[in-house]
């Protein structure tokens, strides 16, 4: 088969897969190389599904708003595939003064920047779901923050992108990019070299390696996070759920189960393993961490664990970049553990920058250079 | 695994079967139809069914059903199940409830 | 939190062997159990087992269970039950759920010995009610007391189809059929020989077509397959029945391993996925061990001992023993093991079609095919011989590592030697003195006296009797072939149970003398159920 096409994408994530689409959507060719056996291993499958602007970096707020006001309601039906989002909102919980300031803190700024989400108090935070505990004594709402499945969001790009002609290669790791003639051009992995006008390398961690060999670095840290996901239960509520000092987060899925993430505050230091093992403390906290919050919730059995490496950058957004010294190669990763409710903008975006086209938002803020020393 | 797939190569013309709607993962309800159509849309591996379609994701994890999807989507890609991947095993081996896995109990 | 020298997770015959051999050499020992009893598939069986006196030959599972345990006890093991391990850490922590808390558990060494579970097979109509595993109704009726139905259908010849459909006639539910998609029956054929004898109809080449029923299951059809396993038309057969029961194989539960870290393989030889080990059980992790059906499918007294290599590993790993001590126990331990894995249903022999003993007679085709041997080739085999007065007919035509009738008989009339999966041999130079120790002996129930000449017209034959309520002495019923079939009508002169014989009683009744080569089981006239 050719080994040539238009655009080469490194990384077959929820990232790596919306390009693909949104490429093919344009008439392009792509091939997309991912290192795993399966498509979307990593942290594109592992999240806990969250859709939200709110409590975002004020320079990801539009990338989060654009997505939730223009690609995600109608996401279902242009992938083919209902990938269960949810628009019911987002509640940030506290139940300490010191909580509350905290929210205050996150709901100013972004409300300064457009987002409806304002602060609410405990009782009007029961009322918008009756299962929270009288300890909590206030909140951050944004109505129209959610969460959709990622599992099937990371699949369904994957499934229509094939279907579109996009030719996606399992089992191929990528060791190096190679430049000709002071291009990105080369691709290349243990078996094959691949070549491609454009090469979008979306690989999580694993992008940092491979931006090194064209002399490139992404100052990002793996960060273990784990979730475990309960037996189905009848409706009780929808909204995507927080707390102030993120115990943990989550939500009751379409499917009736609870998702919900979080950490015991030890996870920077857990063992790093290929094998992305969980840590025997971390589920009993979060636990804890969520009775007090949803006392009804305690009964609920608990199926199965997991953890996933979230890619956290320096300053905790991503990189979503051209690199100028390597004129040819486009950066999207270091996601930091939000990158999932922006995917379908990022997806487009990657795709115009792919094509030399103006982007449709700004992605200045996330230029590849933009780390510096801390004394200028 | 670590074995090259093309994911674009052609697997034939779906063909609808008289028993496409057994149910095959009796947790989720999956059919044996939802499968074989799974493959064809390009999830080649046990992984992947599982996220697409939730076999092996009930109360069971997969224990009464796996050896069963294995079977299918092999059958589908034309391989031997061996081939494909061997499922993951993830705490908890039972279900746990979450007041149970929340009371730690405190030693010395 | 705690820290065993040694933790097991699964408290059968693997994990107490296990814990067994390494608390005797000093080791702290705890095993974890998600039962309310110990024993895994130990107290299920009430069979007698197979094998030789090393391997608790024709002692039933159950109380080998009971020994294991009071052994275990005895040495100081910490035996937790309903502790249900929920998952293998890094650093070989093992977290426990023990009531209503979460305990925390470090192992220098662990031994995961969790057994296997239950194979399904799809067929129209498999997730109705009254469709459940062989394991699971064996379970229901041996643990719990309750029939699992009253009209079953049995999917599966391999020993668990053959040893739950006989367990199933003692609990007083009629089998309607054993089904196998194989043209061969794939357990031992002294336990489908028991099956056959109470008139239980084999069908091989067969396979269900469906399960029938609303709400839960009221029939099931079956059809022949041909070689492309499709279903041949005409050859559909429909019986009622409101219970199948799945007797398809196992698959070891590795999930812990697998969450561990441990190097997974798939071997459908050993069951499906199987941790890598070595031969003394060690994993790719070290100080993490397997033994039992997880590390392979094979039988219980396999399982005893791999666990207890595993144990005698462990107690090396953590220098409680020297190298010397662990070359020579486990060189004794997997010699044993040798001996269990000869013979025609040998591991290395799955699959093969073996058509001649090792001794060269014929394997019996009938056998294999229907359940039960030929009238007309019974005497072919060194265990059958005619002979004046009482004597044995061992009706032993398959080479399975067993010889406990060797060992019950005080006159040495029985032999096989060495090798103990010769065939037996009747040695017609002694004189049986008719105790019927070796009668009640036989695991396979493959044994019976026949005496032609005590009465003129009458032959007295001797058989071993499981089912209850035991005839009375006096009363008539019919005779029946190995197949099942009446062959004439019988009285019973004489019912003996002692304690020698455990629970397998011996019935003499009095037939015709032409009938004695045929009668081979006896069916009461009064149905009592």
């Amino acid at each position: 088969m050719e080994n040539h096409a238009d655009i080469i994408i490194i990384g077959s994530g929820v990232m790596g897969n919306a390009a693909a689409y949104y490429l093919a959507k344009e008439g392009k060719s792509v091939i997309v190389l991912e290192k795993g056996d399966h498509i979307g291993d990593g942290g594109s499958t592992r999240n806990g599904g969250g859709v939200r602007q709110s409590g975002r970096h004020p320079a990801e707020l539009p990338l989060a708003m654009y997505s939730v006001q223009n690609l995600w309601p109608g996401l279902s039906e242009e992938l083919g595939v209902d990938v269960e989002y949810y628009q019911e909102g987002n509640l940030r919980l506290g139940k300490t003064k010191q909580h509350l300031d905290i929210l205050r803190g996150l709901t100013e700024r972004s409300k300064e920047l457009g987002l409806d989400v304002k602060m609410i108090d405990g009782d009007v935070a029961r009322s918008i779901n009756p299962y929270l505990s009288d300890e909590v004594i206030g909140a951050s709402w944004c109505p129209t923050d959610g969460h959709a499945n990622p599992l099937l969001v990371t699949l369904a790009y994957y499934k229509k992108a094939r279907e579109l002609g996009v030719r996606f290669i399992t089992g191929e790791e990528v060791t190096e990019i190679r430049k000709v003639k002071g291009k990105a051009q080369k691709v290349i992995t243990e078996n094959n070299i691949y070549d491609g006008d454009k090469i979008i390398l979306a690989a999580g961690l694993e992008s940092r390696k491979i931006a090194q060999t064209v002399g490139v670095d992404v100052p990002m840290n793996p960060v273990l996070l784990e979730v475990l996901v309960t037996e189905p239960q009848p409706e009780m509520f929808y909204q995507m759920l927080g707390t102030a000092e993120a115990d943990f987060y989550g939500h009751q899925s379409n499917h009736g189960s609870f998702v919900f993430g979080g950490t015991s505050g030890l996870d920077a230091f857990a063992i790093k393993d290929d094998s992305k093992p969980t840590m025997s403390i971390t589920a009993p906290a979060i636990c804890r961490g969520i009775i007090k919050y949803f006392p009804n919730l305690k009964e609920l059995k608990i199926i199965r664990t997991w953890s996933g490496y979230i890619d956290d950058c320096a300053d905790h957004i991503p990189v979503i970049s051209h690199v100028d010294e390597v004129p040819g190669l486009i950066i999207a990763c270091a996601f930091s553990g939000h990158g999932f409710g922006i995917s379908p903008i990022v997806g487009i975006l990657l795709s115009e920058m792919a094509m030399d086209k103006e982007t449709t938002l700004d992605v200045s803020p996330f230029r590849y250079n933009r780390f510096k020393a801390k004394i200028q | 695994m670590g074995k090259i797939n093309e994911r674009t190569r052609d697997l034939g013309h779906f063909l609808e079967m008289a028993d496409d709607d057994i149910i095959i993962c009796r947790c989720e309800e999956v059919t044996k139809g939802e499968i074989r159509r799974a493959v064809h849309e390009g999830m080649f591996t046990l992984q992947e069914v599982r996220k697409f379609l939730r076999t092996g994701m009930g109360l069971c994890q997969g224990q009464t059903c796996g050896k069963l999807v294995k079977g299918i989507i092999a059958r589908e890609l034309n391989i031997s199940p061996n081939e494909l991947e061997s499922s993951t095993g993830r705490a908890p081996m039972r279900p746990v409830e979450m007041q149970v896995m929340a009371n730690e109990r405190k030693e010395g | 939190m705690k820290r065993y020298d040694l933790i097991i997770v699964g408290a059968g015959p693997a994990g107490l062997s296990a814990s067994i051999e390494a608390a005797k050499r000093g080791l702290s020992v705890a095993i974890f159990d998600e039962n309310s009893r110990p024993g895994g598939q130990l107290f299920k069986q009430v069979h007698k087992f197979f094998g030789s006196k090393e391997h608790k030959a024709k002692i039933r599972g159950f109380r080998i269970g009971d020994e294991l345990l009071s052994a275990a006890n005895a040495l100081g093991v910490d035996v937790v039950l309903n502790a249900i391990v929920i998952g293998i850490y890094q650093n070989k922590e093992v977290v426990v759920n023990i009531d209503d808390e979460i305990v925390h558990y470090k192992g220098d060494t662990v031994i995961v010995a969790t057994g296997a579970s239950e194979n399904m097979i799809n067929f129209r109509g498999w997730t109705l009610p009254g469709v459940i595993g062989a394991g699971a109704a064996q379970t229901m009726m041996n643990l719990h007391g309750i029939k699992p139905g009253e009209r079953v259908l049995m999917l599966g010849s391999g020993n668990v189809g053959l040893v739950v459909s006989y367990q199933l006639l003692q609990a007083g539910c009629e089998v309607v059929a054993v089904v196998d998609a194989a043209p061969r029956i794939g357990g031992y054929g002294v336990h489908a020989a028991k099956v056959a004898r109470t008139g239980v109809p084999f069908y091989l080449s067969h396979t269900i077509i469906k399960a029938v029923g609303d709400k839960y299951v009221t029939g099931v059809e079956i059809g022949e397959v041909d070689k492309e396993w499709k279903i041949i038309k005409g050859t559909e057969k429909y019986f009622n029945v409101d219970t199948i029961c799945l007797a398809v194989g196992l698959s070891p539960m590795s999930q812990l391993l697998q969450m561990a870290g441990c190097d997974i393989v798939e071997d459908p030889k050993r069951g499906g996925t199987v941790p890598v080990c070595n031969h003394y059980g060690e994993t790719s992790i070290k100080g993490i061990y397997v033994a039992g059906d997880v590390s392979g499918i094979e039988e219980a007294s396999s399982a005893m001992i791999e666990g207890r290599i595993a144990g005698i590993a462990a107690s090396y790993y953590l220098g409680y023993i020297e190298e010397d001590e662990l070359i020579k126990e486990a060189y004794e331990q997997e010699k044993s093991l040798e001996k269990l894995r000869q013979g025609m249903f040998a591991p290395e022999n799955k699959g093969k079609e073996i058509l001649k003993t090792d001794e060269g007679y014929d394997v019996s085709i009938s056998l294999l095919r229907n359940g039960y041997l030929d009238e007309r080739e019974v005497d072919k085999y060194p265990g059958v011989k005619r002979t004046k007065g009482v004597h044995p007919v061992i009706e032993c035509s398959q080479n399975i590592p067993c010889n406990p009738c060797q060992d019950s008989c005080p006159k040495n009339c029985i032999k096989i030697g060495q090798d103990i999966t010769a065939l037996p041999i009747f040695d017609d130079t002694t004189t049986c003195i008719g105790c019927g120790m070796c009668v009640a002996s036989c695991s396979g129930q493959a044994i019976f006296l026949i005496d032609n000449d005590r009465e003129k017209e009458y032959s007295y034959v001797t058989i071993p009797y499981e089912f209850l309520p035991l005839p009375e002495v006096g009363s008539k019923g019919d005779a029946l072939d190995r197949s099942g079939a009446v062959v004439c009508e019988a009285e019973v002169v004489e019912v003996k149970s002692i304690k020698a014989y455990d629970k397998t009683h011996l019935v003499t009744i009095k037939i015709p003398k032409e009938m004695s080569l045929s009668t081979r089981f006896f069916k009461q006239l009064k149905e009592v159920y």
